[in-house]
């Protein structure tokens, strides 16, 4: 492997074509005089303007390291050497043209000369890959300043490729983890998918600026979510704006447009004043609309060019207006069918679902039940300014109903949060007790009925017993109960429907009092053959 | 042929170099481990490598580990082949020290060769060209080897830039050297050689030495431009059998007079010794010493370089080394053929 140095001629710190030269430093000369470090090529960058001094450089790095090949390359920075643009285009594209040959040959790009603008050029082109390889960096002698250098000086290397470094690969996976922290709004979630798609999120938010499309169930957070990616862009600087958050269902009729893209005075009956809009509000923040799905075709038209173009036109101007910001659409629908139906415009679906994210049914994420009960009372706490917590049965008690299967949590975290608070509010001095839960969770159940539907199948027992009384019954009694009940309502009398139910046992006694027994098995749920009304 | 196998813990540079000559003229093979151990940068500096791959080279051989910073070498010495060889020695490295490597191997080849070393002439921590060509050529002369150092161009520490050229004659019979009585005290002459610096440094350098050690053949020496700065201090005494030189270099942030006053009390130390061989000159005559079959020498009290570097010669050659005490600070080494 051959180690090749590419820097560029340092004009003043090189300077020099008297003998004293050889006693001060010159970063470009003295790294080439380490008796521990060998460099088999330079390729020394110079201004032609500096040609003398160039091969003066030249000569004496071939005298003090005889096994090094130097050569030089004139470079033109430009009229102004400390413009960025000019600079960096013009090592652009000497590193363009240079053929890199990365198998055989390493790389050390020499940054202690150059102004300050050639220095930053050539590490953003190392960091982009431009310009492959480590940068190198120079430093005179301890104590040699002044009066003669003692000895070449320092040297460290620099290797840009961050993730290189142990220590700091551990802070960049804390700074995700706090990230990732921070979408769950530092809830512990547990649903290993859940914590995967916040992983995916976090990156995509910290590093694109394209639109985000979240869906999932009305109440699965999708509006929170929004809230802490704008948060967190905002303090890792990169939106400077405000969010701006609005339901689309809420936009509807004429006003949806000028609600949306603003208008101008007059454009129509009643508008009065100049109104910017939300778009222009979310100028370089962020726009959440929820319920993209619910938007107007007109604007969906709108806000597809407000996407590609930054610019739109407010409700009766002529003139664009310039907006740049982040949109992060939500839906509950699928708008695969919308588009289908004609409903929703396709190119912008297109443009709007490059990232998206599906959020889970609370249901899905059963697991998340605690630590969110968790977050839930410290919210409670933070927004009501009184503590509240559970008792020990109490908590189990709803947990345990929490995180059955059969507890369908049709308005998820809506639903979970508006739990809490009732409780948390009912509790005399902030303790939860199993009066509460038990209130609640009938509270929760009677919410999730639809017109039409029940809680459970008819059994054909709610004739005969209340609804706290089969509440009562294990499904396996249930089942039996119903299916004895049915069977007496068949039968002409006692005896008949025993010897029904009992037929396959009888075959094998000689007596029987089946009758007796079917009298004591309904007499256990308080139920009499005469009451059934076969 | 069986690797030797050597411990470089202990010693440097010279370790290196003497088992590189040793391996040339014997062809044995050596892997030498913990290279310049203790030194605060270990492994093979780049005039470490410059001397590996020089001898690799006149020899047609290998070398397993020849890289920067390397603690670990294994050399195999071809066949050692006359000619003429350039050789450029980086961070104004020793051309002595190269020389001195390649010499004694050369030597014992049948046919002439000519070696053109381009690096530093007149560096610290160094045998500068003078003492090669007066001191150390004069005493290998009386084994038997052949040589004639040019010095064609000074070259100072940091800047290089200095080349000397050497013609090497094969030598014939080896005699065993001895040098046990230096004889009387004959002459004394004092040379400050300076480039690019002002000439009254020279002369204050001058005046110092003289001051201690008075003497008639003394004199500055204005080199003609060339690469680099530097100042060096040369002082020669001669006597009756054999030749000494001292020397020092001028500094940065080292007056003239302290350079001046370190070469004259070096010198003034080895006078009123009644060693024949000051101690750097010890160093270089073991090697060329058992090659020639054996001989004895007296010198001053003998360092640690002296001790490794007859361990070494010892594992290469069938010869003994003895140091011993004869009074007043002054040792007689003796090398005798096992």
């Amino acid at each position: 492997m051959k180690r090749v140095v590419i820097g560029i001629l340092g004009t003043s710190l090189d300077r020099g074509v008297s003998p004293e030269r050889w006693e001060k430093w010159r970063p470009t000369v003295s790294l080439f005089q380490h008796e521990d470090f060998l460099i088999d090529r330079l390729e020394l960058l110079h201004e032609a303007a500096f040609q003398d001094l160039a091969e003066c450089v030249a000569a004496d790095i071939r005298q003090v390291s005889p096994e090094t090949e130097v050569r030089r390359h004139e470079i033109r920075f430009g009229r102004d050497a400390w413009d960025l643009a000019d600079v960096y285009g013009a090592l652009h594209d000497w590193a363009r043209a240079y053929p890199f040959d990365r198998r055989h040959e390493d790389y050390l790009i020499h940054i202690t000369t150059g102004t300050h603008i050639a220095q930053i050029s050539l590490f953003l082109l190392n960091e982009s890959g431009f310009l492959p390889g480590r940068l190198i960096q120079s430093a005179p002698p301890r104590g040699g300043t002044l009066g003669g250098a003692k000895g070449p000086g320092r040297h460290s290397i620099i290797d840009l490729d961050l993730s290189k470094y142990d220590a700091l690969s551990t802070r960049f996976a804390k700074d995700r983890e706090d990230a990732s922290g921070f979408l769950k709004s530092g809830i512990p979630t547990r649903s290993e998918a859940f914590n995967r798609l916040i992983d995916r999120i976090e990156q995509v938010a910290l590093r694109s600026k394209a639109p985000i499309l979240l869906t999932g169930p009305t109440g699965a957070g999708k509006s929170q979510l929004a809230r802490r990616i704008y948060e967190l862009r905002h303090q890792r600087g990169g939106l400077d704006g405000e969010i701006v958050e609005v339901n689309c269902a809420t936009l509807r009729g004429d006003t949806a447009a000028s609600a949306l893209f603003g208008h101008r005075r007059g454009a129509f009956t009643g508008a009065q004043a100049d109104r910017p809009g939300l778009l222009r509000e979310a100028h370089k923040g962020l726009l959440f609309l929820d319920e993209i799905g619910e938007l107007g075709l007109d604007e969906q038209a709108m806000l597809l060019r407000a996407l590609e173009d930054k610019t739109f036109l407010p409700v009766g101007s002529d003139k664009p207006v310039k907006s740049d910001f982040q949109l992060i659409a939500g839906t509950n629908r699928d708008l695969r069918a919308a588009v289908a139906e004609g409903r929703f415009r396709e190119d912008l679906l297109a443009r709007i679902q490059l990232w998206t994210f599906s959020l889970p049914a609370l249901r899905d994420r059963r697991e998340d039940l605690e630590p969110n009960l968790d977050y839930e009372l410290r919210r409670f706490a933070e927004t009501e300014g009184r503590q509240i917590s559970f008792n020990k049965e109490a908590r189990e008690a709803f947990l345990c109903f929490a995180e059955a299967d059969d507890t369908p949590w049709h308005g998820n975290f809506r639903d979970f949060n508006a739990a809490i608070v009732r409780m948390g509010t009912l509790a005399p001095r902030g303790r939860i007790r199993s009066g509460e839960v038990d209130e609640e969770m009938a509270r929760l159940r009677e919410s999730w009925k639809r017109p039409g539907e029940t809680s459970r199948p008819e059994s054909g027992l709610e004739r005969y017993l209340s609804e706290s009384q089969i509440d009562e019954l294990d499904e396996f009694d249930q089942v039996q109960l119903a299916h004895v009940v049915s069977v007496c309502r068949e039968c002409r009398s006692l005896s008949d429907a025993g010897r029904r139910l009992f037929s396959a046992s009888r075959k094998k006694r000689a007596t029987a009092n089946d009758a007796d027994r079917l009298r004591k098995y309904l007499a256990r749920w308080g139920l009499e053959y005469q009451n059934l009304g076969g | 042929m069986k690797t030797l196998q050597l411990d470089g813990s202990e010693g440097g540079g010279q370790m290196l170099r003497s088992a590189l000559t040793l391996a040339l003229v014997t062809s044995k093979p050596f892997r030498m481990t913990h290279i310049r151990g203790q030194r605060r940068k270990p492994g093979l500096m780049r005039q470490h490598l410059t001397c590996v791959h020089a001898a690799r080279e006149i020899s047609g051989g290998s070398a397993d580990g020849a890289e920067i910073g390397s603690n670990e070498l294994v050399f195999h010495a071809g066949t050692i082949k006359p000619g003429d060889y350039r050789f450029a020695i980086g961070t104004a490295g020793s051309t002595g020290l190269l020389l001195q490597t390649l010499l004694p191997a050369l030597a014992m080849a049948d046919k002439p060769s000519t070696l053109h070393l381009s690096g530093g002439t007149h560096n610290p921590l160094a045998p500068p060209f003078d003492f090669l060509e007066r001191i150390h050529q004069t005493a290998l002369q009386r084994m038997g080897f052949h040589a004639a150092p040019q010095l064609r161009q000074h070259g100072f520490a940091p800047a290089g830039g200095g080349e000397i050229t050497c013609a090497i004659t094969p030598s014939g019979r080896l005699a065993p050297l001895d040098l046990t009585d230096r004889g009387n005290h004959e002459s004394t002459r004092i040379r400050i050689p300076f480039r690019n610096l002002s000439a009254d440094i020279a002369k204050r350098m001058l005046q110092a030495a003289l001051k201690i050690l008075p003497c008639e053949d003394a004199r500055i020496d204005q080199l003609p431009d060339g690469p680099g700065q530097g100042v060096a201090c040369l002082i020669e005494c001669g006597f009756t059998n054999t030749r000494a030189m001292s020397c020092a270099f001028g500094e940065m942030g080292v007056s003239a007079e302290k350079v001046g006053h370190r070469a004259a009390r070096m010198m003034d130390g080895f006078l009123t010794s009644n060693a024949a061989v000051d101690l750097h000159l010890a160093d270089q005559l073991l090697l060329p010493m058992a090659l020639a079959g054996g001989g004895r020498f007296t010198t001053v009290n003998p360092d640690d370089h002296v001790t490794t570097n007859i361990r070494v010669i010892e594992t290469f050659l069938p010869v003994k080394f003895e140091v011993k005490t004869s009074g007043n600070g002054v040792h007689e080494i003796s090398c005798d053929p096992v």
